[in-house]
């Protein structure tokens, strides 16, 4: 017995050593950090205590619309409401395209290996790449077919915010639909024939089926697929950083843009940490209360 | 107790490895070697083959070079490395801001060759008490590039245009000539005067309002010693910043120029001759010519002239400068200073850095390397009859212009917010960053 708690420990202390040093150790450093001014060079900083943290809720206050009533508010705050709309629209759209393209390629259709295939390339692609391709797509493409055709609505995307709103909407829902549609794929496959076959029996139609079989059953996959998109969204960066940059006039800046902007270009680390700091709570919370509503959907017959 | 006695075994195994590989390391040290890490990627290529040169006639020397590019990615980068314990023996440092930053640092480089043949003023940036701490890129210089042929197939004369008044005119002109079909036989794409990338916040926040301030504030220093500014040639920046607009091809919808970037701006504007006149610097030549080399070669600068001020100028400054890590070994250290100073003062440097890099040298003593291209020599016609401002924008505070008044300039355009607006709100925050 003895013999083999040491074994274990051995055997778990590699992975246990990197987690620390990898994850932990950052973390609280990362949560001192953002008690002090550190100017990213200095390895010296001093203690300040929480003013980095009252800095971010009363410095770079702006105006903004929001449910067309015109507020002032603190330019992170502001960030995070732009971020939360995004991340509930991209969530809804993802999911709801991940799904619809996982029922297609697993009605036993011709060429669903390939359409799977397909479906998931953009996924492989970086995200700085994709946002590239797809600012050329919207300012140049979409420019020119506006020109060609004399329509309107497709000049100019990016140069406003909600064509830069929609524009990452677009981008995400494309990039990450087919991922998605893998995990609901092996979530649908895992779906026991005889029920099908049960339903056809009871003379059950396709939105039968789908209401009391296929949903209750793929639930568990949606947890994990709403787990993931809604966490990536809030932490997008690439894609935002690629395609606008936070323009126009940084109305299309989220939160992770925001944070590597306020430690590398305004070269106020203290501060950039106390807003990482304030992500990391509200990432967990957000997502944590998702997990936790769920989870309870989840259904065994 | 087998299994665990392996484990130990490839323990101890890999830590043997580990401490072999820093004898071998050590071992090695006779070379020294210089790292360098640099921002200028137009020169990467070019740099390398002239470290491989140098390493040729200076044998026990070896010199690595990385490349990091673009403005704020190369500060961001800096102190990455920095911070991950292995700094570079030579690095990059802008103006009098980054000078404070990395005082700890610096290298004082008072007693290098070098110093004594540095154009007038030309280190101003880079001194404190007495002491020289970079050794400058190059010269470069911005203003209005504009398309010689058009212009001359339009019939406007560009030696006429001394002023605001006379610009605006020209451009009033030469609008007309595009709209009336005049010049579309001899040049299909021609459909604007202007092109102006308000994307690029560094066009807008840190060049065009350069003009204004660089009256304002006199130079780099007192920029970065200034506590407040007024503002003073506010009216002027606008006309400016309007007159862009109104002749763009965003003319209708000046929303529009906040999605103009830069390759918009030259690759798609100014080089296949959709624009004639674009606000950008003579680091633009390489770009244009890699697609016309025709219209690279007839390009020219027309000044920025903001009415009140110095109307017949263009803007002059040094980008960057090599500075050297006081922290390196002292082998390091020296072996640095010789190889910066081979580079801009032996013949074969010269050559290097006139023809290869294409920089207009900070340093005198280059008369038998006489600037080649177009828009370097429009720059040196500019400076020899003192036509010129010097650059400030290094002295704003820590992203004032880019994150502040380029932002703000791109909202002024897409109507959310007035000029007026532009104008208090970015004071108050220089105030604010200054406290």
């Amino acid at each position: 017995m003895k013999k083999s708690k040491l074994s274990f420990g051995l055997f778990v202390a590699p992975s246990l050593i990197a987690f620390f040093i990898v994850v932990i150790i950052p973390t609280i450093s990362g949560v001192l950090m953002s008690f002090t001014n550190w100017n990213g060079i200095d390895n010296n900083p001093e203690f300040v205590g929480l003013s980095n943290y009252v800095k971010v809720f009363t410095l770079d206050m702006v105006k903004t619309n929001f449910l067309t009533v015109e507020f002032e508010m603190p330019r992170f705050v502001n960030v995070f409401l732009f971020t939360a709309q995004f991340a509930v629209v991209s969530v809804l759209l993802i999911n709801f395209f991940g799904f619809s393209l996982a029922l297609l390629v697993t009605r036993g259709l011709k060429g669903s290996n390939l359409l799977r295939s397909i479906f998931f390339i953009p996924n492989l692609i970086g995200g700085l790449i994709l946002g590239f391709l797809w600012q050329f797509i919207f300012t140049k493409v979409f420019n020119n077919i506006g020109n060609v055709l004399g329509i309107e609505f497709l000049k100019g995307w990016l140069s406003t915010t909600s064509t830069g709103f929609w524009g990452l909407v677009i981008l995400l829902s494309w990039q990450m639909s087919g991922y998605m549609m893998i995990i609901y794929i092996a979530a649908i496959q895992n779906i026991p024939t005889s029920l099908f076959e049960a339903a056809d029996l009871d003379g059950a139609n396709f939105f039968q089926k789908m209401k009391n079989i296929i949903m209750p059953l793929v639930a568990q996959a949606f947890t994990v697929g709403l787990f993931l998109t809604l966490s990536n969204s809030f932490k997008l960066f690439d894609q935002n950083l690629a395609l606008t940059n936070g323009g126009p006039y940084l109305s299309t800046q989220m939160l992770a843009l925001n944070i590597y902007r306020t430690a590398f270009m305004q070269q106020d680390f203290g501060q950039g940490q106390a807003k990482a700091v304030l992500f990391l709570i509200a990432v967990a919370a957000i997502t944590l209360t998702q997990m936790s509503i769920s989870k309870k959907k989840e259904v065994e017959y | 107790m087998k299994r665990v006695s392996t484990l130990l075994f490839f323990v101890l195994a890999l830590a043997l490895s580990v401490n072999a590989n820093s004898n071998k390391e050590a071992s090695a040290k006779d070379v020294v070697e210089v790292n360098i890490f640099q921002f200028k990627v137009e020169i990467a290529a070019e740099l390398d083959a002239a470290a491989r040169l140098y390493e040729s006639t200076h044998p026990g020397v070896k010199i690595v070079i990385e490349t990091v590019g673009g403005g704020d990615d190369y500060g961001a980068a800096l102190r990455a490395k920095n911070a991950s314990g292995n700094m570079a023996d030579i690095y990059n440092i802008g103006g009098p801001q980054d000078v404070k930053d990395w005082m700890t640092m610096l290298e004082d480089l008072s007693d290098q060759p070098w110093v004594s043949s540095a154009m007038d003023g030309i280190l101003s940036g880079v001194t404190v008490d007495n002491k020289i701490y970079g050794l400058p890129f190059n010269m470069e210089g911005y203003g209005f590039a504009y398309n010689k042929r058009i212009f001359k197939d339009a019939g406007i004369d560009a030696s006429k245009i001394v002023d605001f008044k006379s610009l605006e005119a020209a451009a009033a002109a030469l609008d007309q000539k595009i709209k009336s079909g005049a010049l579309a036989d001899k040049y299909p794409l021609l459909e604007a005067v202007f092109e102006y990338a308000a994307k690029e916040t560094w066009v807008t926040g840190l060049h065009t309002s350069n003009l204004a301030l660089s009256p304002e504030l006199g130079n780099v220093i007192a920029a970065a010693d200034a506590k407040t500014i007024d503002f003073k040639y506010a009216d002027g920046l606008k006309k400016l910043l309007d007159l862009q607009a109104k002749y763009s091809s965003s003319a209708d919808k000046p929303s529009l120029l906040n999605a103009v970037d830069y390759s918009t701006q030259v690759d798609t504007g100014l080089a296949i001759e959709r624009v004639a006149i674009i606000q950008q610097g003579n680091w633009i030549y390489g770009g244009v010519s890699a697609v016309d080399k025709e219209v690279a070669d007839n390009l020219g600068f027309l000044p920025m002239p903001i009415v009140g001020a110095k109307e017949d100028s263009i803007a002059v400054g040094v980008p960057m400068h090599w500075s050297i890590n006081s922290k390196a070994e002292a082998a390091d250290k020296a072996a640095a200073k010789d190889f910066l100073n081979w580079l801009y003062t032996s013949e074969a440097g010269k050559d290097i850095v006139v023809n290869k890099f294409f920089f207009i040298p900070p340093l005198k003593g280059y008369d038998a390397y006489p600037v080649k291209d177009a828009l370097g020599q429009s720059i040196m016609a500019f400076a020899a009859q003192g036509k010129t401002v010097p650059w400030v924008f290094m002295g704003y505070p820590t992203d004032w212009g880019m994150s502040t008044l380029g932002v703000k300039i791109q909202a002024y355009y897409a109507g959310e917010l007035t000029w007026d607006k532009v104008v208090a709100e970015s004071k108050t925050e220089w105030e604010l960053s200054r406290k």
